[in-house]
């Protein structure tokens, strides 16, 4: 049900060409996805037509939450020809209805924000990405052939959707005068949190693929995974991830940033346990930690303390001497206001790992300090978005340069680390709190799930 | 005929039965073990006609600033203030417990409080109006006597709380242990700073009708340290907890350095006896956490423990101390507990250790148990800053007292609620990260203006709830 704080002064035809000078807020419930009317009229502009019962049946069925379990049920790759039909079938089961879920959101989404290109570039990717995946829904996978047109049909999506971030952002940049500052941050919460669950299940079915045929199709292997007999990764899972290892190259990588604009180069050291090993993904954490040091060396640079190093300590939970035989975490996405029942993470034996970023930078100050958790909140001037000035020549130097799955970017600016770095951290039971000693400094505590010992 | 009688153990009933046999009545007795204690009933009307009167708030600086020139006009103002707002707060306090469940507060523990409170608003509220310096000195006995009586109130209410743990929700209980507590703060708060006003104006180096300008040394109004430097008070005590440490574990255990850093000339008005006692309890558990994974690890006891780095932040408006230590972090099955009066799978051994403890008011002053710790102040205490030196600031037992005087091993689980307690009850915050397996990192913020009002939970708002 749309509920609608204040009365719109004339039809919706109108707002376009009105642009009122004050925001028209409305609060528009995400709690759930009412099925779009059976008027084509209702429906965003789009090239890509789909039948609405088909979206509406899948909006309606329930998400399937995650957990780590799911992705490793499968085997160890190299995977025989059985359990790959498995896991492409299992991926086919889960897919369409996530992509149908973001599309009734999407929809329900003030007209005034969908009609802006960036959303609508997004909104229709994803009408695009269903399409292609409708034709298997029908289907179970159980050629070869099938198997292999599938997997290619899941590069193209992950492909497709590689830049939703930045590109939303733009969107709801330019909408904010349309949009609660509070509303975005809940659709985008949502929307981003089950997107990592959506692309994670994509990912690890292309990367098993990949790893069990090393030597066919080698133009559907975008990761370059190096298919190793004894590597500890399982799909996209490092079992034995080395969080130091992360944390020096993405500081390598963000000090060259920090080199190019401020020409300075910051400098950590790192201490506690240093050779700690867990299972995770690497690509999220990847994120994660650029995003946080991004935070912490801007923060030292500005405050002219770029001599003093960031001392980050990486915490290894003891083993616990509960049942190690059991099978792994359950995922628990943040569920306030979505469509995922809540879960609880249970009682695990996997050990996680505490991560401490301690800078000198000054600390956040009190008034920002609230909004450090909303979307778009930066404290980075306007002019110097992304992508706004057209003749910011280094800043697209620095997203040409940008790597982790091309979600990152320039130094700061889009103001999503924060909260999407939590939303990554959550996903899997872990989380990011950050501490503020204005006028001194800044710790900040990424708190990371262990993801278990899979079976076999 | 039922007459009952003592609170605990078992009683004998007289029963009087009508004579079969002979005409002599016969008494005939029966053991009746009592099970619980149901305080004795009393009239509501004069509770709710306190209860109706709102609690009137104050700030640190209000403290300060009306302390600072003592005359007798105003030593007898604040002795009004003082007369009214006791038992105003008091039968706030006696309405909640009258609330609680039936079967929480007939729990011995609980019930004891709930009867020194009553007692004390009974005492209280009769006082009539103080117009002379007399009256107030009866004031005075009155209050120190209360004070005194009321020192055994924390461990009692500890106790009673975790006896009562599966008869209420963990957070109500919590949020009534909150109340109270901070409650009990102000209450003290006011009472020690008026006694303390009193004994200022009494004391013979004070001359009533002089021109207000307060000597330089005087450091103290009443029981507000004007300058808390965060610094010393650290060290302090640090080194008074390290000497205690010393002693419960003996001289071959290697006890943890300090290392202070940051801001360290910050000042800032503080009650001196409630900065020690958070800053104690942080300390004590950074310290304990050290020692006994050191006992724990296989490295044994010969290495140096890593020291506990404290740093103090200053920004315009608050300071800010952070206690990081590696000891190894909070384990997972206490971390849910941490903040909580009812603990979890440690609770039979808190109540165990909570019996232990004689009577219990909570700061580092009472540390000094033992013979060799010089004794505190005398009453008539010359309000100059050397003297003050000693971090009691008053002869009489201070609220805190009792708590850190116990041995460093009697784990009572209060530390960190507790502390909380006092940190926010002047606009603070009291925050702790964990990282398990390797240390704690605690977080002190502290107001520096002293300008915000005592958080109390008023009536209206408890009853919006």
């Amino acid at each position: 049900m749309k509920l609608f704080s204040r009365p719109l002064r004339s039809s919706n035809r109108h707002l376009l060409s009105q642009y009122p000078s004050r925001p028209v807020y409305r609060t528009v419930s995400f709690a759930r996805h009412p099925s779009p009317s059976a008027h084509k009229w209702s429906h965003p502009p789009s090239s890509i037509t789909i039948a609405d019962d088909e979206v509406a049946n899948l909006a309606s069925q329930p998400l399937h939450a995650l957990s780590l379990a799911d992705l490793v049920k499968h085997g160890r790759p190299p995977l025989s020809t059985e359990a790959l039909f498995s896991s492409a079938n299992f991926t086919l089961s889960l897919l369409p209805i996530r992509l149908a879920h973001r599309i009734q959101a999407l929809r329900n989404l003030p007209f005034i924000v969908v009609s802006n290109p960036n959303i609508s570039k997004i909104y229709n990717n994803y009408l695009h990405s269903l399409s292609t995946l409708l034709p298997y829904n029908a289907k179970t996978i159980s050629t070869l052939e099938d198997e292999i047109r599938f997997t290619a049909v899941l590069a193209d999506l992950v492909e497709t959707h590689s830049h939703t971030i930045p590109t939303l952002a733009r969107g709801f940049l330019e909408c904010r005068r349309y949009i609660d500052p509070a509303e975005v941050t809940r659709f985008l919460d949502e929307h981003l949190r089950a997107r990592i669950g959506t692309r994670l299940i994509a990912e690890q079915h292309i990367a098993l693929h990949v790893s069990s045929q090393p030597h066919q199709d080698p133009k559907l292997n975008p990761h370059s995974i190096e298919v190793d007999r004894s590597s500890s990764y399982i799909g996209v899972i490092d079992t034995a991830l080395q969080p130091a290892a992360i944390i020096n190259s993405c500081g390598n990588f963000v000090s060259e940033i920090c080199e190019l604009k401020y020409g300075v180069r910051p400098t950590w050291v790192i201490d506690g346990e240093p050779a700690t090993t867990f299972a995770f993904v690497p690509v999220h954490l990847e994120y994660i930690v650029t995003e946080l040091l991004k935070n912490a060396f801007r923060a030292t640079v500005e405050s002219g303390r770029s001599h003093e190093p960031i001392v980050i300590t990486i915490a290894a939970e003891p083993e616990s001497t509960a049942d190690l035989d059991k099978k792994g975490v359950m995922v628990s996405p943040r569920a306030e206001e979505s469509d995922n029942p809540p879960i609880r993470p249970f009682e695990d034996s996997a050990p996680g790992v505490t991560i401490r970023i301690r800078d000198r930078g000054g600390g956040i100050s009190p008034e920002v300090l609230p909004n450090i958790w909303s979307y778009s909140f930066t404290t980075f001037s306007e002019d110097e978005l992304p992508g706004q000035t057209p003749g910011s020549g280094n800043m697209d130097a620095l997203n040409a340069i940008s790597g982790a799955s091309g979600e990152g970017s320039s130094i700061a600016g889009l103001g999503y680390g924060l909260p999407l770095g939590r939303a990554y951290a959550e996903y899997f039971g872990g989380g990011i709190a950050v501490q503020s000693l204005y006028g001194w400094g800044c710790d900040v505590y990424l708190r990371l799930k262990g993801l278990g010992r899979p079976k076999g | 005929m039922l007459r009952s009688c003592s609170q605990n153990g078992s009683k004998t009933l007289r029963l009087t039965i009508g004579a079969r046999y002979r005409p002599i009545q016969r008494y005939h007795y029966i053991q009746v073990r009592r099970v619980n204690n149901a305080p004795p009933w009393r009239p509501a009307s004069t509770l709710d006609e306190w209860v109706g009167k709102e609690a009137r708030p104050i700030s640190l600086r209000q403290l300060m600033v009306f302390g600072r020139t003592l005359t007798e006009a105003r030593l007898i103002s604040s002795a009004n203030y003082v007369r009214t707002e006791l038992p105003t707060r008091l039968a706030h306090r006696i309405r909640d417990m009258q609330t609680l469940p039936y079967v929480v507060v007939t729990n011995p523990h609980i019930s004891q409080v709930y009867e020194l409170y009553y007692k004390a608003f009974e005492t209280l509220r009769k006082v009539r109006e103080i117009k002379t310096l007399e009256d107030n000195e009866k004031l005075c006995k009155k209050i120190s006597q209360t004070l005194r009586e009321h020192l055994t109130v924390i461990p009692q209410l500890a106790m009673g709380v975790i006896e009562c743990q599966d008869l209420m929700k963990p957070e109500d209980m919590d949020k009534f242990m909150n109340t109270i507590l901070r409650s009990r703060i102000s209450r003290r708060v006011i009472a020690e700073q008026h006694l303390a006003l009193t004994e200022t104006f009494n004391s013979p180096w004070h001359f009533p009708d002089s021109p207000h300008t307060p000597s330089v040394g005087t450091e103290f109004v009443g029981e507000v340290f004007l300058k808390c430097n965060a610094g010393e008070v650290v060290n302090r005590c640090y080194n008074t907890i390290l000497s205690h440490c010393s002693a419960t574990y003996g001289p071959t255990t290697s006890l943890p350095t300090l290392k202070l850093s940051g801001h360290l000339d910050a000042t800032f008005p503080y009650i001196l006896s409630h900065l020690e006692y958070i800053i104690g309890e942080l300390l004590r558990n950074s310290i304990q956490a050290i020692v006994e994974r050191q006992k724990s690890s296989p490295r044994g006891w010969e290495e140096t423990p890593p020291a506990i780095e404290v740093t103090v932040c200053e920004a315009p408006q608050h300071v800010i101390i952070r206690v990081s230590d590696q000891g190894g972090g909070v384990p997972r099955d206490i971390l849910p507990y941490l903040w909580s009066f009812s603990k979890g799978p440690r609770s039979s051994q808190r109540l165990e250790n909570l019996n232990q403890v004689p009577k219990m008011a909570a700061t580092l002053q009472e540390l000094r148990v033992s013979s060799d710790i010089p004794a505190p102040l005398h009453a008539s205490s010359h309000p100059e800053a050397h003297e003050r030196s000693d971090p009691i600031g008053s002869g009489h037992d201070s609220s805190l007292s009792s708590l850190s005087s116990r041995p460093s091993n009697l784990r009572l689980g209060m530390g960190l609620p507790l502390s909380r307690v006092y940190a926010e009850y002047w606009a603070g915050k009291l925050e702790l990260h964990s990282l398990e397996g390797y240390g704690v990192d605690a977080f002190l913020q502290i107001s520096k203006l002293g300008n915000k009002n005592e958080q109390l939970t008023m009536r209206a708002s408890m009853d919006a709830v």
